[in-house]
């Protein structure tokens, strides 16, 4: 039987602040974590057993899997110890598995393309990407992998290593003689190229690939998974509501008289929708969320337990758990001169390459009456914004801007 | 008090345990041994640190075991008293912390049925008595094998003949679980195994528990399985490393001007003149307290004293302090009272036990310590955290001037709400506090002169320490310091109290240090200073720097900037600690690890 | 590759500021100059750093356990008798080539890019600089070095040696060799390896400073607080302004009218205000407070300060721990400046005041003037001349 094993253990550190309390696999798109569709699409290509890499935050991907009973699967937790690599990480799994599929959590992989890493022994999942430059690239020969190379200024190809592999026990002599790499990991390119010395490795092209580098790649990752999703309707849809397009509606939830829904949106359960609110599509909306009289969402994904309550317009941001936003706060999202918006990052400056980006909130954010949010903002946990305050740019958590 | 740790998983046992220990090292570091089932129990031991047996072991294969770090207390320093101990048969091996005190009597009735034993420790009796009660199942054994024990433990017990399971057994030593994927993971304290798992289960007194790789299953006392809960541990250890400094005492003494900025942090406000708590805190000193009660155990003794001092002259509400192996049993306990546990570590077996006894009275519990998650924190209604980061040395140091900032702190904040303070006071306190890390650093500046002074004191029989008012238990910590690490008998008295019995003592050979602050009794400890010098002593004062009449007085003097009025000095503080360390070291002493000596000490 | 960075000497001319501290922790950008260095050398893929320590060497190893993941190794020299005597401490722990370079000089990662991947054996580094003669002008030929004129007194060159070289393990033989002679200087080594014939490559470096003054530093300070990148900490109160970028660190509080404009790093645990203008290439270290009303630019103040209400202060340096009680006023201008017995001339100088300093209420301090560390000067005073360590003004 072949095995499945998620990489899970990363933090995601460039996905701050959405980070300091999830690990990376678990940021929704579309109302569940990334790890699940690979889950889901793992298990229609027919994969039944599930070994989960974790580390960072462990106990939520636990909690939140199980021991995948819920998906009729059998999903086993093995904790990394150390963050020393994805060669280290595949490592400790070495007495858990034989034949085995590996996936990096963090990446959305297509159930058609598991199936054919699946028929491929000793195979990697590669995709093509019009602009590869932050990727490692691959050279292959009829198929055959003849070596990967670390990310390139300029690359000599547009086949990217995608993060997907078929390995067997062999694997694991290899990764014991991986050196670290320059940055002091243990990478399993290193291994591989190793590998492809001694051995043959397969190439699988891949037609479906989702990374998630950035927050602002949720937005996008979303956009997507939603233009798949059919219309399901489990609430209640009051008189004078209007769904428009693919919408789905989770239980208990009500969408209130005079609401104005247009698909794709995702809407959870325990849900309090209008009266009166507008919104728009390619957004997510988690569980137990109250969203009021005279508010707009747009290309949004909002997390669990918040509030867009009174006057409120959210456009092409990303809201954590536990928000609640004072009557009257609005968020900026494109710039004046319709420029793409450039955000700080850990001190460096990135170009989103979006036109319109709004804030990427963190959770138990609590926002004054008539507080605003310019373009590109990064608002860290427990940050507390007066009424009337006008915020931009970094907001480190716990910080009060009143 | 000693470390223990089992490990039941797919890892490598031996690094696993290996990895556990030097976590541990900080609750004993005379002899550490491990044993690991690779079939049959393979037991390795070795006497003196970790490191030790790590170079000596030899690669073990097995994925399960137990490990310990020995710090002495039934039976000498020796390869056969250190743990693990095995039965006789060989096949169950055991760790214990803790102190058995029956077993005399159970040893003479094993070896009256045929058990051998090889070692002077107390603990071995456990591992044949588990074996003498064994059927086939290690749990019932254990269950029986604990039933005939008095006294207290942590043990850890693996079985060659049930190499599938590890089993845990407490009652009042620490022993936490770790739970992991498709392991588990048994030891003294969380950092041992943080590594592989944040979530842990804290036991109970008097339950056992057993872990196989998959699961974990906790009894209690009679037997019956009890459900348990996970606690997610949220926390980072970092690792200490002395710095280029030649040890960690002095390194942690350099630390403060660090420190003392990190337990201010967020907590005062120059501006605001305020002093900020959390929550709890706030809530606690907000209620009605009639009286405090301090309660800690040496270091955190003195600085209670100290705190004394401070909170009386700011709140006029009486203070208390106990040691917390006094007060437990004969400590009044009154439901109006706050008691004030200090301990560095949370652990402190005795401060615990005050600590439950004042709660189950009803009385209001605050904890001042430096470790988050330790049970001191747990059991109290609210705690104070110092911020000092790991202090590795066995003399506190940093903790004990973090110690004294809360006091302090806590005393301005009572003074406050009792109206006691005014805001402009509060202000110049406010100052003084934030000027604390220059002054110390203006201490650490007379390294040199210090170092002159320690060699005055290096070859003393004996030495005195003596102040009056909050300099008395400077004193005290004074003497303690010096004692505790360079073996060299040291008393502290109030300076008052020579005549009532301790001048009997002083001859020509005792050094007499002298702590002379300008206060109101500055006149009476000039005095003092001439009835020691009549008797032919030296003096050595420790005086502020604009003290121009104490020369006249004392053979040598250290100065240190003034305090501001009643506050204590913690520069005087830093003087004394580098004195007892520069003394230390002239005499070469194990400055970092004293003789029968361990940083916290979690048995009674 | 490894990097064998020098960080024991003391730099005297930086006095007081490196009187409890070795020259390469003083902080630029709330960032201690050898950070940048480390910078540098993680970008280039580096993976071990061997750093020569001596002065104050545990206020070193006790700030860095390693680098982000690069490892470093501690190498202690007792005796500081120079660059070359301080490169051979490092010997064992070297196997292959490795390229040596200075823990006080910030330095671009591309020089230093080039460098590794340079082919020749010996390779240096070299500099277009404005002043050459401060430094050992370089004379090539067909792109390898030729000579090094140390601080010639005429202008013969325009680029100057950068202290930053390429070297093989055969170095070693002339270092001991040299070492036995007496010499230990880094400059002496390769002018005689350059007499024996070696060649010595030569790459250029984008940008590369130097710090040997203490007006050094609030120049190189504000170069680099133009990397500086807004983000908000700490409690920022209604009614502050806070334009360009501003980076203020955890758990500080700026109080209304507050006036800040970027570039300005302001450190953690820090009070700022109420109405405090902070103006830019100011850097403000951890739990300092800066009272109302008092005006900041162009400065670098550093930890645990103290400046009281009403004061003004401009291209000046305040270092760690000093109090200045209210309307303390440096003022700026250009002045001749005497250090360790050379005088320099210097554009726009405020006050450069010492660790510790108590200064009272109204005190003014001419342009240029050097107080020394725990110097204490009462209310009223006017400072028109350099002051000792450990002085009292009455």
């Amino acid at each position: 039987m072949v095995k499945c094993v998620i990489l899970a253990a990363g933090e995601g550190k460039r996905i701050h602040p959405l980070t300091y309390t999830r690990p990376k696999v678990m940021l929704p798109v579309a109302n569940k974590p990334i790890i699940e569709y690979n889950l889901l699409n793992a298990i229609n290509a027919g994969l039944k057993e599930f070994v989960f890499v974790v580390a960072y935050k462990s106990e939520m991907v636990r909690n939140y899997f199980g021991n995948g009973e819920k998906y009729k699967v059998k999903i086993e937790y093995i904790n990394q110890g150390e963050p020393k690599g994805t060669a280290h990480a595949i490592g400790v799994v070495e007495r858990f598995v034989d034949d085995f599929i590996v996936l990096c959590g963090d990446t959305i992989f297509g159930e058609n393309d598991i199936k054919n890493i699946l028929n491929t022994k000793n195979s990697i999942g590669l995709y093509k990407l019009d602009n590869p430059k932050e990727y490692g690239i691959v050279e292959t020969k009829n198929d055959k992998i003849v070596k990967i190379y670390e990310k390139m200024d300029k690359p000599f190809t547009n086949i990217i290593n995608a993060g997907i592999y078929h390995f067997d026990k062999k694997v694991f002599d290899f990764i014991k003689k991986t050196d670290r790499s320059p940055r002091g990991e243990y990478e399993i390119t290193d291994t591989i190229n190793m590998m492809t010395e001694k051995s043959i490795v397969s190439s699988v092209i891949l037609k479906e690939w989702r990374d998630v580098v950035y927050p602002w790649h949720l937005l996008d990752a979303n956009e997507e998974v939603l233009k798949k999703l059919d219309e399901k309707i489990e609430g209640t849809i009051e008189k004078n509501a209007t769904i428009k397009g693919k919408v789905i509606v989770g239980k208990n939830t009500i969408v209130m008289n005079g609401s104005y829904i247009e698909g794709p949106v995702v809407i959870g359960e325990n849900c309090k929708i209008g009266p009166n609110c507008y919104i728009r599509p390619y957004t997510s909306i988690g569980d137990s969320w109250h969203i009021g009289n005279a508010c707009e969402i747009k290309n949004s994904i909002v997390f669990d337990n918040s509030n867009i309550p009174h006057q409120n317009y959210v456009g092409d941001s990303i809201i954590g758990s536990g928000c609640n936003f004072g009557a009257g706060t609005k968020v900026a999202n494109l710039r004046l001169d319709k420029n793409n918006i450039i955000v700080t990052l850990n001190g460096k400056i990135i170009d989103s390459k979006r036109r319109k980006l709004g804030v990427i909130m963190g959770d138990n954010v609590q926002t004054g009456i008539n507080s605003m949010i310019n373009i590109g903002s990064f608002i860290g946990n427990n940050v507390s914004i007066g009424p009337g305050a006008i915020v931009k740019g970094v907001i480190e958590p716990d910080s009060k801007v009143m | 008090m000693c470390g223990i740790i089992g490990y039941n998983g797919f890892r490598d046992a031996d690094i696993v345990i290996l990895n556990g220990l030097k976590k541990l090292e900080y609750r004993g570091y005379d002899s550490a041994g491990i044993a690991i089932i690779d079939k049959k129990q393979q037991v390795y031991k070795e006497i003196g640190e970790i490191k030790n047996l790590e170079e000596k072991l030899p690669k073990i294969k097995g994925t399960i075991g137990i490990g310990h770090t020995r710090w002495a207390t039934t039976g000498g320093v020796t390869k056969n008293n250190a743990h693990p101990h095995l039965s006789t048969s060989g096949k169950i091996a055991i760790v214990h912390n803790g102190i058995i005190e029956n077993y005399v009597k159970l040893r003479e009735n094993l070896e009256k049925k045929g058990f051998k034993f090889v070692s002077q420790t107390d603990s071995e009796i456990i591992a044949n008595l588990i074996e003498d009660n064994y059927k086939g199942n290690l749990k019932d054994a254990v269950f029986s094998a604990i039933k005939k024990l008095e006294g207290y433990y942590a043990i850890v017990v693996t079985c060659e003949d049930e190499p599938d399971k590890i089993i845990g057994a407490r009652l009042q030593s620490p022993l936490v679980i770790g739970v992991g994927d498709n392991e588990n993971f048994l030891a003294s304290d969380i950092p041992a195994f943080l590594k592989y798992t944040n979530r842990v289960i804290y036991l109970n007194e008097a339950e056992i528990c057993v872990l196989t790789k998959k699961d974990v299953k906790v009894y209690n006392k009679d037997e019956k399985v009890v459900d348990k809960k996970e606690n997610v541990i949220d926390w980072n250890i970092q690792d200490a490393e002395k710095s280029g400094f030649p040890h960690f005492m002095l390194k942690e003494i350099y630390d403060q001007p660090d420190t003392v900025n990190q337990v201010l942090r967020g907590r005062i406000s120059e501006i605001h003149r305020n002093i900020n708590f959390n929550e709890n805190v706030e809530n606690l000193l907000n209620s009605n307290i009639s009286s405090i009660q301090i309660v800690a155990c040496g270091t955190s003794y003195y600085a209670g004293l100290i705190g004394k001092y401070i909170i009386e002259k700011f709140t006029d509400t009486p203070v208390f302090v106990e040691f917390a192996s006094e007060y437990r049993y004969f400590g009044l306990k009154h439901e109006s009272s706050l008691v004030i546990a200090i301990t560095q570590s949370g652990e402190t077996l005795d401060t615990l036990a005050a600590l439950r006894e004042a709660k189950n009275s009803g009385c209001k519990t605050l904890v001042i310590t430096n470790v988050v998650g330790s049970t001191a924190t747990r059991i109290s209604d609210a705690y104070i955290l110092m911020q000092s980061g790991p202090e590795i040395g066995v003399a506190a140091t940093k903790t004990f001037t973090s110690q004294i900032i809360v006091l302090l702190l806590i005393a301005l904040k009572l003074g406050m709400i009792k109206n006691k303070i005014s805001a402009v006071q509060l202000y110049e306190y406010i100052r003084y506090l934030r000027e604390i890390p220059r002054t110390v650093r203006d201490v650490l500046n007379k390294n040199n002169e210090i170092l002159d002074i320690a060699k005055q004191l290096k070859n003393a029989e004996s030495v005195f320490f003596i102040g009056r008012g909050v300099n008395y238990p400077l004193s005290l910590e004074g003497a303690l310091k010096l004692k505790e690490i360079s073996y060299i008998h040291a008393e502290g008295f109030a300076a008052g109290e020579l005549k009532h019995g301790p001048f009997a003592l002083l001859t020509k050979s005792t050094p007499v240090v002298v702590i002379a602050t300008k206060d109101a009794t500055y006149d009476k400890i000039l005095a003092n200073i001439g009835e020691v010098k009549a008797r032919g002593s030296q003096v050595i004062a420790i005086a502020e720097i604009d003290d121009t009449e104490i020369e006249k007085h004392a053979d040598f003097v250290l100065r240190v900037p003034g305090g501001s009025g009643v506050l204590p000095s913690i520069p005087i503080i830093v003087v004394l600690q580098l004195l007892a360390y520069h003394v230390a070291d002239l005499r070469k002493c194990s400055i970092d690890k004293p003789r029968n000596l361990a940083k916290s000490v979690t048995v009674e | 590759m490894k990097a064998v960075i020098l960080a024991a000497g003391e730099g005297k001319r930086l006095r007081p500021f490196t009187e409890t501290m070795p020259k390469v922790m003083l902080p630029i950008a709330n960032k201690p100059i050898i950070e940048y260095v480390f910078d540098a050398i993680k970008k280039t893929g580096m993976d071990e750093i061997i750093l020569v320590v001596g002065y104050k060497k545990e206020v070193i190893m006790d700030y860095f356990k390693e680098y982000k993941g690069i490892k470093i190794t501690y190498i202690i020299q007792d005796k500081q008798l120079g660059t070359a005597h301080a490169l051979l401490q490092a010997k064992d722990n070297l196997k292959e080539s490795f390229i040596v370079l200075a823990g006080d000089n910030i330095i671009d990662d591309k020089g230093i890019q080039k460098l590794i991947q340079d082919k020749s054996e010996y390779s240096i580094i070299v500099k277009e600089h404005p002043y050459p003669s401060k430094y050992g002008v370089v004379f090539l030929e067909n792109q390898n070095l030729k000579e090094i004129v140390e601080k010639p007194k005429e202008e013969i060159g325009k680029f100057i040696s950068t202290g930053i070289y390429k070297f093989p393990m055969n170095v070693f033989k002339k270092l001991e060799q040299l070492n036995k002679q007496g010499i230990h200087d880094l400059s002496s080594v390769v002018e005689s390896l350059l007499k024996d014939g070696i060649l010595f490559s030569t790459n250029t470096a984008d940008s590369w400073m130097d710090i040997v003054y203490p007006w050094d530093l609030i120049q190189v300070n504000e170069i680099m607080l133009q990397n500086i990148k807004g983000s908000t900490s700490g409690t920022i109160e209604k009614n502050v302004i806070i334009k360009g970028d501003v980076s203020i660190g955890k758990d500080t509080k700026i109080y209304s009218g507050s006036y800040i404009v970027g570039p300005v790093i302001i450190g953690e645990v820090c009070e700022i205000g109420p109405n405090a203008c902070i103006f830019p290439s100011t850097s403000i270290g951890n739990n300092s407070v800066i009272h109302p009303f008092t005006e900041i630019q162009n400065s670098i103040i550093m930890n645990d300060v103290h400046i009281g209400s009403s004061s003004f202060i401009r291209n000046s340096v305040i270092a760690r721990g000093s109090i200045l009680r209210h309307n303390f006023t440096s003022s700026s201008d250009e002045c001749t400046i005497e250090i360790e017995g050379e005088f320099k001339k210097v554009e726009n100088i405020g006050s450069l005041i010492g660790e510790d300093c108590t200064i009272e209420n109204h005190v003014v301090v001419d342009p240029g003037v050097i107080i020394g560390r725990k110097c204490n000067i009462s209310s009223m005073k006017r400072i028109r001349k350099n002051i000792q360590s450990n002085s009292k003004v009455m």
